[in-house]
C-alpha cells in the first residue's frame, strides 16, 4: 500500500540531550496510527520535525513519497500539543486563517464548525471557550482543508469523560471517512480504542510497532487454580507451558504454540487435576506498554 | 505565496485586534494634532504678544511652504516609537500564543510569515505617509500667506524619506521582537537602543569616528536634518540627505535578511 509518511533514522539533539533517537516508521495509507509513550518521550518532538516547526539534527522523512514541502504541510492537518489560535478572534476567523493558508475554500469553515458541534458558537471569540470547545475547534481547524492526513496530539488531554468520549467517536468517524491519522498520545487505552497500528517511543527510541490487533495474539496467559497440591508440578511439566508464575494464591501459566486455556485443561484433567478457576488473561496493551517500558529499563 | 494573499491573511489577524486600532488611531490623531497645536500655540503667543510688540509669531514661517515639509516630517520621526509599539505587540502575541508555530504547520513557509509581517508594516508605513503628505498639504495651504503653485510641491521629498523612516524604524523593531520574544522587553530595548547607539557613536575613537554616521538609526535620522537652527539664521541642510537614503535602504535589507536567518534556523 501507499506510503504517507516514511521516516528515516530520524534524530533530535538538543544540545546533550537526545529527543529523538534514530527513529524511522512507516505510516501506509488508512492507519491510525498511534504514537504511545509517556509525556517526555519524544512524541510531540517528532511531530514537530515532520511539520518543519522544529530542526531535525539527521535523519530525514518523506511525506507521500516525497521530500518534505510546504505544499505538503497543506493536504495535512495538524495540532500540536495544545489548541493554538488567536484568543481575541472569533472560531470563524481563526479558520479562515487557516483556510486561507492552506488554499482551502473558505465554503469549508461552516460544515466543520457543524461537525465539530461548535456551529453555534461560530462568532464567539476562542478566548471564551471551554477546553472541550478549543480541542473540537482544532479537530474542526486540521478538518477544514479536507485534509489527507491528519495528526492529532494528546487529543483528549484535560477533557472531562464525556469530552474524552466526544472526541474519540469525532477520530474514529473521521478514521472511517478513510482518511489516515497519526495520534500521539501518553493514554494506552485511548490508542488500543482508537488505533490500528502504534509505535511505542521511550526518551526517543523506538521499542516497538505492530498491529493494535496482534496485542491479543501471541502469548497467552491463563489464571488456573484448584484443590491439588500437585498443581505447580504439572504445571511446570507441561510442554507448551512456558512460565510459570504465582499470584494471590493463582497460578499463571504462559502457553506457547497458540495453545489456549482448554488445551491446558485438558492437559490438567489427564493429569488427574480438577481446576476450580480457569480464566484467560486478557493482555491489554497498558500491561504490553508497561511490560515494554519495564524491559527496556533492564537493558 | 503572492504578497497581497500575504497581506490579505495578516490583515485577518489584525482586523478583531482593538489594541492595533486603538493606537493607530492615537498615531493618527498625533500626526494631524501636531500641526494643529503648533498653530494655537502660536496663536496664543500672538494673543498675548499684541499688546507690547510689533512681532507677529504668525508670520513665522515654520508652518508654511516650503518649510513646513521638513519641520514636520523632522517632528514625525520622533513618534516612530509609537507604532513600533504596535508592530512590537501584533508580532510578539504571534510568538506568545504559538501562533506562528500553527501558521507554519498549517502550510506557510517561514518567508512567508515574514513577508505578510513585512507586508503589514509597509502597508502602516504607507499610510501613515499618506496622511503626513495630506496633513502637512492641508496646513500649508491654509496658513501659508502668500505663495506660488510651485511652491507648494517644494520639499515634498521630506515624506518619502520620512517613509524610509518609518518603515525602517519598524523593521528594526520586527528584527528586535524576532530576537526577544517578549513584547515588554522588546519596548524596553528599543526605547534604550537609541540613546545607547548615540553614546556609542560619541565615544569612538578619533580615527573610527567617521563610522558614526553609518549606523542604523543614525544613518535614519541623517535623512532629515534638524531643521529649526534655521530660524536662528544658520546654515541647514534644507534637502534629503541621498547617500544616508542608499545607507538606510541598505541597513533595511540587512535588518530583513536578519530576520529571516532568525527565523530559518530556529524552532518554533
Amino acid at each position: 500500500m501507499e506510503s504517507v509518511l516514511t521516516i528515516n533514522n530520524l534524530t533530535k539533539k538538543y544540545g546533550r540531550l537526545t529527543a529523538v533517537n534514530n527513529l524511522s516508521l512507516d505510516v501506509k495509507r488508512g492507519d491510525v496510527f498511534g504514537i504511545l509513550g509517556p509525556n517526555g518521550s519524544g512524541k510531540t518532538t517528532t511531530l514537530g520535525i515532520l511539520l518543519d516547526v522544529i530542526k531535525r539534527t539527521s535523519g530525514d522523512f518523506q511525506w507521500f513519497d516525497k521530500p518534505p514541502t510546504k505544499e505538503m504541510r497543506k493536504r495535512i492537518g495538524a495540532i500540536l500539543e495544545t489548541p493554538i489560535f488567536y484568543p481575541y478572534l472569533s472560531a470563524t476567523k481563526n479558520l479562515e486563517i487557516v483556510a486561507k493558508i492552506k488554499g482551502a475554500p473558505l465554503s469549508n469553515i461552516d460544515p466543520v464548525l457543524k461537525k465539530v458541534e461548535l456551529y453555534e458558537r461560530k462568532d464567539d471569540k476562542f478566548r471564551t471557550f471551554s477546553l472541550g470547545m478549543k480541542q473540537r475547534l482544532s479537530i474542526a481547524s486540521a478538518l477544514v482543508c479536507d485534509p489527507e492526513v491528519m495528526i492529532l496530539d494528546e487529543p483528549t488531554n484535560g477533557l472531562d469523560p464525556q469530552g474524552i468520549a466526544e472526541i474519540r467517536e469525532l477520530i474514529k468517524g473521521i478514521a472511517a471517512d478513510g482518511k489516515t491519522i497519526i495520534l500521539a498520545s501518553h493514554l494506552l487505552d485511548e490508542v488500543q480504542k482508537v488505533c490500528t497500528h502504534f509505535a511505542v517511543l521511550k526518551k526517543g527510541n523506538l521499542l516497538y510497532t505492530g498491529l493494535v490487533d496482534d496485542i491479543d495474539k501471541g502469548i497467552v496467559n491463563v489464571e488456573v487454580a484448584s484443590e491439588e497440591t500437585t498443581l505447580k508440578e504439572v504445571l511446570e511439566s507441561c510442554p507448551f507451558v512456558e512460565k510459570v508464575k504465582e499470584e494471590d494464591g493463582k497460578y499463571v501459566a504462559q502457553l506457547s504454540d497458540d495453545k489456549q486455556a482448554m488445551d491446558i485443561n485438558k492437559y490438567l484433567f489427564e493429569h488427574g487435576i480438577g481446576v476450580s478457576h480457569l480464566l484467560t488473561q486478557k493482555k491489554s496493551l497498558e500491561k504490553q506498554f508497561l511490560e515494554l517500558l519495564a524491559e527496556s529499563e533492564t537493558v | 505565496m503572492n504578497l497581497i494573499k500575504l497581506l490579505k491573511i495578516d490583515l485577518i489577524k489584525l482586523s478583531n485586534y482593538r489594541a492595533f486600532w486603538v493606537l493607530n488611531i492615537l498615531y493618527g490623531l498625533l500626526i494631524v494634532g501636531i500641526p494643529a497645536g503648533v498653530i494655537e500655540f502660536l496663536k496664543w503667543l500672538d494673543r498675548i504678544g499684541e499688546d507690547f510688540s510689533e512681532f507677529n509669531p504668525m508670520k513665522i514661517p515654520v508652518l508654511h511652504f516650503p518649510d513646513i515639509w521638513q519641520n514636520t516630517t523632522y517632528v514625525y520621526t520622533w513618534l516612530k516609537i509609537f507604532m513600533a509599539i504596535i508592530i512590537v505587540i501584533s508580532i510578539s502575541n504571534e510568538f506568545s500564543y504559538k501562533t506562528v508555530r500553527q501558521n507554519i504547520i498549517d502550510g506557510f513557509s517561514r518567508l512567508d510569515f515574514l513577508m505578510s509581517k513585512l507586508a503589514t508594516i509597509f502597508v502602516m508605513s504607507f499610510a501613515s505617509s499618506l496622511l503626513v503628505l495630506i496633513t502637512c498639504l492641508l496646513t500649508g495651504l491654509i496658513y501659508t500667506p502668500e505663495f506660488e503653485f510651485g511652491d507648494v510641491f517644494n520639499g515634498v521629498e521630506f515624506v518619502g524619506a520620512y517613509f524610509i523612516d518609518l518603515f525602517g524604524f519598524l523593521v528594526f523593531a520586527f528584527f528586535m521582537t524576532v530576537l526577544m520574544k517578549r513584547s515588554a522587553l522588546t519596548v524596553f530595548m528599543l526605547l534604550i537602543y537609541r540613546p545607547v547607539e548615540l553614546i556609542f557613536i560619541s565615544n569612538l575613537p578619533r580615527q573610527l569616528e567617521f563610522l558614526g554616521d553609518y549606523f542604523p538609526l543614525q544613518a535614519m535620522s541623517n535623512m532629515i536634518e534638524v531643521p529649526f537652527p534655521r530660524y536662528a539664521f544658520q546654515e541647514i541642510q534644507d534637502y534629503v540627505v541621498m547617500p544616508f537614503v542608499g545607507v538606510s535602504l541598505l541597513w533595511i535589507g540587512i535588518l530583513i535578511y536578519g530576520i529571516y536567518s532568525k527565523l530559518k534556523s530556529s524552532d518554533l
